[in-house]
């Protein structure tokens, strides 16, 4: 029999507000044959003298404790005790600050809560850590600056590093140019790449092996458990590790596709790229005749902000061409150079940078669209430009042009690669029909993505890390940089997103401490970003498990592999716990120790139904914790009011959730479900990439589930929010409540 | 079309008149959309600005809108980069000087400070020597016992020599003014009509500065037309009227009273703009090239050493009124020798003139466009289309300013500055 303490808070006006009396005796009747119910009653939860009564009802033996008071979003640490389960029901911010005091329909909303917290209590039991033996070496993939200081990083923080770098030598890009820009204040002189050092301080460090000419030939395992086999030059070995920083850099964008800015057109139109070397070969000499160019015509966004090229913009190209308009000056003070660009983009204190060379008489610059570059008598070109700020057209005569062109990423799309590998698998069993006519077009869709594989990962779901756009790797760049949606792997440096060293090194640094993050809570048996440090993992009911093979499928982080047989093979130190694969399992058969399909339904099921006669409707509402509760709180400490007829359970994710309990809702008499989760789509904003959109191709689930009902369609509605729309959040409500009035009560009801 | 020649030598020279600044400039229009005088279309001196990073001599040495600015230093004042348009355009003047001289005495005396103290001390000891010559340091003609103007230095002689150095002053700014216009007109060929009709623009200008009224600080312009009412007082009288002038012995007359208004008039305006120039006090002052101090205090001693030669002959100190009747030439002779032709006074024939040529090109450009109308009117669209792609109005913005601000609302959702608002209602004033 499971004894749980309920303890009522009478602080932040809850005490004022509600019948508490009334809320003790609704505590006690929850209590049955399973479950024996105390409840008292405190003026401060949060104080000391709460919390040592707290205290002194865990050490009496209470196996967990409902805190009815503020939301679950604060004061956590305070009410989390070690081997007692908590459960928070938010009288606060959901109840009495966003609804009426003493009044009817209030207190049976505080009620209802209290009870849905002793059902989740009652259920619920305190997550056991996975554990497993956890390695925690980091490899690192790529040795340009970005590897070379990932490694540098990890290593100086205590862990031991393999850098992998398919080249005989470190160093990457940085081998070839000789001079950067400046980075540091006072952003003025161009100053050395001092490689040599660097390279050398990596080599030296004794935690860090180097491995030169080395590829990755496969990658199985999981977070703490990765086997890498390496294929180096005649040698190939297995190593183990923990966590992954892939940091595989860039390409110049190809400049045989830029003929109208005439490159391969003249020999003295070259790439920002091959100006480097030229540069740092300390004379500025044409291509075609080896003279001195003394006229040198910078076009900035050659490919790049252009829907037929680059659509992105590179960051780094501006300040590379300031830089080696700046360092043409140095080496000749005759040589004059003309930038012409779109916009300058010098983020942040490259402004400085900017005006410094703005200081050089010798360096002019113009707004304006470059149309074409043509050839001159003797090798020159004539460059024209449209609506610069010297006029509508313009024409200038220079020696030597320079195409600023942008950077792509060295990174495969693993899932196109595995759709790749799927249709070739199709065709390759030969059986003709629409699935093998499909197989034929994916696969010549899909033809450039043959070969690209680098991780080389042994998941189900593809080889490398999944590609969001313009194939960068897929994370919440803006929320979330360096992750990944493969766990312990980390993206960083150009391969992320185009940027110049100074950003790589952060970027690397940044991946690092994931990696290490990464490492340590799985030795923990702890959940990484977005459900840090949490315990519960999932567990499948194997012996009902039916091969549907959703939950591999839909799984956002790759975590579950198939037996060849289509059964889930479980990774838990790849999990997120988002509850994704527990919301797709048609079966039911995924469940978390705190979070499962009965704990929910049990939750759903101890709200009463008041009868048709009462017109007192009610709605259920399953709220994405990451967004949408923290949403509801604001709201309430806002004091904006919504409707007293719905009743809100937060969910892992929108994903997360089940269509049973949907229609166990329905089935025992709530008039309508909304969910609320973020936005999907491109510019998707959920903390699990597919969650909400999941959920609205569950919809057809749901709507099919209705029907059987014989109810209306719009009894179920899914909404997305971010969590900073808290004022829209009581609107959605109070309309949908006033839509369920207008359609009438659920029959349903008892 | 031709390809546009940049050239860096023009740049490196244009540092050499005061400009360094330039270069910071990132073309955000705020001068232009300050600027009180700025006209709606090919607003100054945003494009100046650009045209001179680029060293585009050719349209620079062309362009009549340099002398359009009075430079108040609003743009200067408000310019995000510290790229001085204002300074730039004085700069751009000076420079435009030196090439519309076609002697090229010009260019080496704003380039060079010894020069110009060179050139001005050695017409100052070709003076004396002229008195020498004449024979007026001996005792016959410096009485003593009496102030004896006339003795010491015959009146007729001063007054040849002051139509002698007319003509000749007159003759160099007449030229190097034929040169400039030529540069301006660039090859158009206005019809007389136009010339006679905007005669009107000319002599507003070169009268009472009718342009810079416009500004916002009109104390400014009230000083410098006290100024000028100042010199053309002070050159009537000694062009037409100095042999009643030149008297001995304490006699006041009207002409006299008005030659004592010019010198003080001189005196007070050149030395506060001394005093503001020591202390940067006013925006236009805040950089000063040789030259300016030059003018200022050639200016200032002569107005000064004018006032003490009748200071001596009221209190019949004989010997010291010729001295510094002497050294009273001896700087203004100088003053007027390298100024007027040749360095900063020459704008008192380019600045009318540059606004002159800019009005007769405009209604030229008008009636040739109406002519076009007439002719092809189904090119003016395309016409109008290709000849300004994007039509700037620096006045629209400076309404919007105003009147957006009132509103509250404006383009990037928020209030305007409470300087910008304060500023919209000196405008309407």
């Amino acid at each position: 029999m499971k004894n749980i303490h309920v303890w009522i808070c009478r602080g932040c006006d809850i005490g004022q507000s509600l019948d508490l009396a009334a809320l003790e005796k609704v505590a006690k009747a929850a209590g049955h044959r399973d479950l024996s119910v105390a409840c008292h009653s405190h003026d401060c939860l949060c104080g000391e003298a709460g919390a040592g009564q707290l205290a002194q009802a865990v050490r009496d033996g209470a196996k967990a404790l409902v805190v009815a008071g503020c939301s679950p979003r604060f004061n956590a640490d305070q009410f989390t005790f070690d081997g007692c389960f908590t459960e928070r029901v938010n009288l606060r911010e959901l109840v009495v600050w966003s609804h009426p005091a003493h009044n009817e329909d209030t207190q049976m909303l505080a009620e209802d809560y209290l009870r849905m917290g002793i059902a989740r209590a009652g259920k619920a039991m305190i997550p056991e850590p996975f554990r497993t033996e956890i390695d925690k070496t980091i490899l690192v993939v790529g040795g340009g600056p970005t590897g070379m200081t990932a490694a540098a990083e990890a290593a100086k923080a205590g862990y031991q590093v393999v850098l992998v770098e398919k080249e005989p030598q470190l160093g990457g890009w940085l081998k070839r140019f000789s001079r950067l820009f400046p980075k540091q204040a006072p952003y003025r002189e161009l100053e050395p790449a001092d490689l040599e050092g660097y390279i050398r301080r990596i080599q030296a460090d004794k935690r860090i092996t180097v491995c030169c000419g080395t590829t990755l030939e496969k990658v199985t395992g999981a977070p703490g458990q990765f086997d890498v086999t390496l294929s180096g030059p005649g040698v190939s070995r297995r190593i183990r590790v923990g966590a992954i920083v892939q940091a595989t850099g860039w390409k110049p964008y190809d400049a045989t596709r830029l003929g109208h800015l005439g490159y391969g057109q003249s020999p003295n139109v070259i790439t920002n790229v091959q100006m480097e070397e030229l540069a740092a070969s300390g004379k500025i000499l044409r291509p075609s005749d080896g003279q001195p160019a003394r006229r040198i015509a910078f076009i900035q966004c050659a490919g790049s902000r252009d829907k037929n090229h680059l659509p992105y913009c590179s960051a780094v190209c501006c300040r590379v061409s300031l830089k080696q308009a700046l360092w043409v000056r140095e080496l000749d003070p005759q040589a004059q150079a003309y930038i012409f660009y779109k916009d300058i983009r010098t983020p942040g204190q490259y402004e400085d940078f900017y005006r410094r060379v703005q200081e050089d008489p010798g360096i002019a610059l113009t707004k304006g669209e470059v149309v074409s570059v043509e050839a001159a008598a003797g090798g020159n070109l004539i460059v024209h430009v449209n609506n610069t700020l010297l006029g509508p057209h313009l024409q200038v005569e220079a020696e030597l042009v320079v195409l600023a062109t942008g950077m792509t990423p060295v990174a495969a799309d693993g899932e196109a690669i595995r759709r790749l590998r799927d249709a070739q698998a199709v065709i390759a069993k030969g059986e003709a029909g629409a699935q093998w006519d499909a197989a034929q077009v994916a696969v010549r869709e899909l033809a450039a993505h043959e070969g690209t594989a680098i991780l080389n990962l042994g998941y189900r779901q593809g080889p490398d890390l999944p590609a969001l756009k313009y194939s960068f790797p897929d994370s919440h760049f803006i929320c979330f940089p360096y992750e990944s949606r493969r766990t312990g792997i980390y993206a960083a440096g150009c391969m992320r997103a185009p940027q110049c060293t100074a950003a790589s090194r952060r970027d690397a640094t940044g991946a690092a401490l994931k990696a290490i993050q990464t490492v340590e809570l799985a030795s923990r048996g702890m959940a990484v970003h977005p459900r840090w440090e949490d315990q519960s993992y999932p567990d499948f009911f194997m012996q009902r498990c039916t091969q549907c093979k959703r939950c591999t499928e839909e799984c956002p982080f790759g975590a579950l592999d198939e037996d060849p047989k289509g059964t889930p093979l479980p990774n838990p130190t790849r999990c997120r716990r988002c509850g994704i694969c527990l919301g797709a399992c048609p079966e039911r058969i995924i469940s978390f120790k705190d979070y499962s399909i009965d704990i929910v339904s049990t939750m759903i099921k101890s709200v009463p139904i008041p009868d048709q006669f009462e017109e007192k409707p009610r709605l259920l509402g399953l709220v994405c914790e990451n967004d949408a509760y923290p949403a509801l709180d604001t709201a309430g400490l806002q004091r904006i009011p919504h409707s007293a007829f719905i009743r809100f359970i937060p969910v892992r994710c929108l994903g997360s959730v089940n269509v049973v309990w949907i229609a166990d809702a329905l089935a025992r008499g709530f008039d309508g479900v909304l969910l609320v989760g973020c936005q999907s789509g491109e510019n998707y904003q959920c903390h699990f990439i597919r969650g909400s959109e999941l959920m609205k191709t569950r919809g057809q689930n749901i709507r099919e589930k209705l029907k059987q009902l014989a109810l209306e369609q719009e009894r179920v509605r899914v909404e997305e929010l971010a969590i900073s729309e808290f004022h829209r959040l009581p609107q959605i409500v109070n309309e949908f409540v006033e839509q369920i009035q207008e359609i009438g009560l659920n029959p349903f009801k008892e | 079309m031709a390809s546009i020649k940049p050239s860096l030598e023009f740049k490196r020279d244009l540092v050499e008149f005061g400009a360094n600044t330039f270069n910071q400039c990132f073309q955000c229009a705020t001068c232009s959309t300050v600027c009180p005088l700025s006209p709606e279309k090919d607003p100054f001196p945003r494009k100046e600005m650009l045209w001179l990073q680029w060293g585009l001599k050719d349209r620079l040495i062309r362009d009549p809108d340099i002398w359009l600015c009075h430079y108040c230093g609003q743009c200067s004042q408000h310019c995000p980069r510290g790229a001085n348009p204002g300074e730039t355009m004085m700069a751009l003047r000076r420079c435009a000087i030196t090439r519309y001289d076609w002697t090229g005495i010009s260019r080496r005396l704003y380039r060079s400070v010894w020069w110009e103290v060179g050139a001005v001390v050695a017409v100052g000891l070709l003076v004396v020597a002229l008195f020498a010559l004449s024979g007026a340091f001996t005792p016959a003609r410096m009485v003593t016992t009496r102030v004896a103007m006339g003795t010491f230095i015959p009146v007729h002689w001063v007054h040849i020599s002051d139509w002698v150095l007319a003509s000749l002053l007159t003759f160099f700014l007449l030229t190097n003014s034929l040169h400039m216009a030529r540069l301006m007109l660039d090859g158009s060929k206005p019809p007389w009509s136009v010339y006679v009709r905007q005669l009107k623009v000319l002599l507003a200008q070169a009268l009472v500065q009718a342009k810079w009224r416009n500004c916002e600080k009109p104390n400014r312009w009230r000083k410098h037309f006290i100024l000028v009412t100042g010199y053309v007082t002070m050159f009537v009288l000694v062009m037409f009227f100095l042999p009643w002038l030149q008297v001995n012995g304490p006699r006041f007359t009207l002409l006299s009273w008005l030659g004592y208004y010019a010198a003080f008039a001189i005196l007070y305006y050149s030395g506060d703009a001394m005093i503001s120039r020591w202390r940067k006090r006013e925006e236009m002052h805040r950089f000063s090239h040789a030259s300016d101090w030059m003018f200022l205090i050639l200016l200032f001693l002569t107005a000064l050493t004018g006032i003490l030669v009748n200071a001596f002959r009221l209190l019949d100190l004989a010997l010291p009124a010729y001295l510094t009747y002497v050294i009273h030439l001896a700087i203004a002779v100088p003053m007027l020798v390298v100024e007027v032709p040749f360095m900063k006074w020459a704008h008192l024939a380019y600045r009318p003139l540059a606004i002159y040529l800019k009005a007769v090109k405009e209604q030229t450009r008008e009636l040739e466009g109406a002519g076009r109308l007439r002719a092809l009117p189904m090119a003016t669209g395309i016409s109008a289309g290709i000849g300004a792609p994007a039509v700037y109005s620096p006045r629209s913005a400076r309404w919007w300013i105003r009147f957006g601000g009132l509103a509250g609302g404006g383009p990037s959702g928020g209030a305007p500055s409470r300087r910008f608002q304060d500023e919209s209602h000196a405008n309407q004033r």
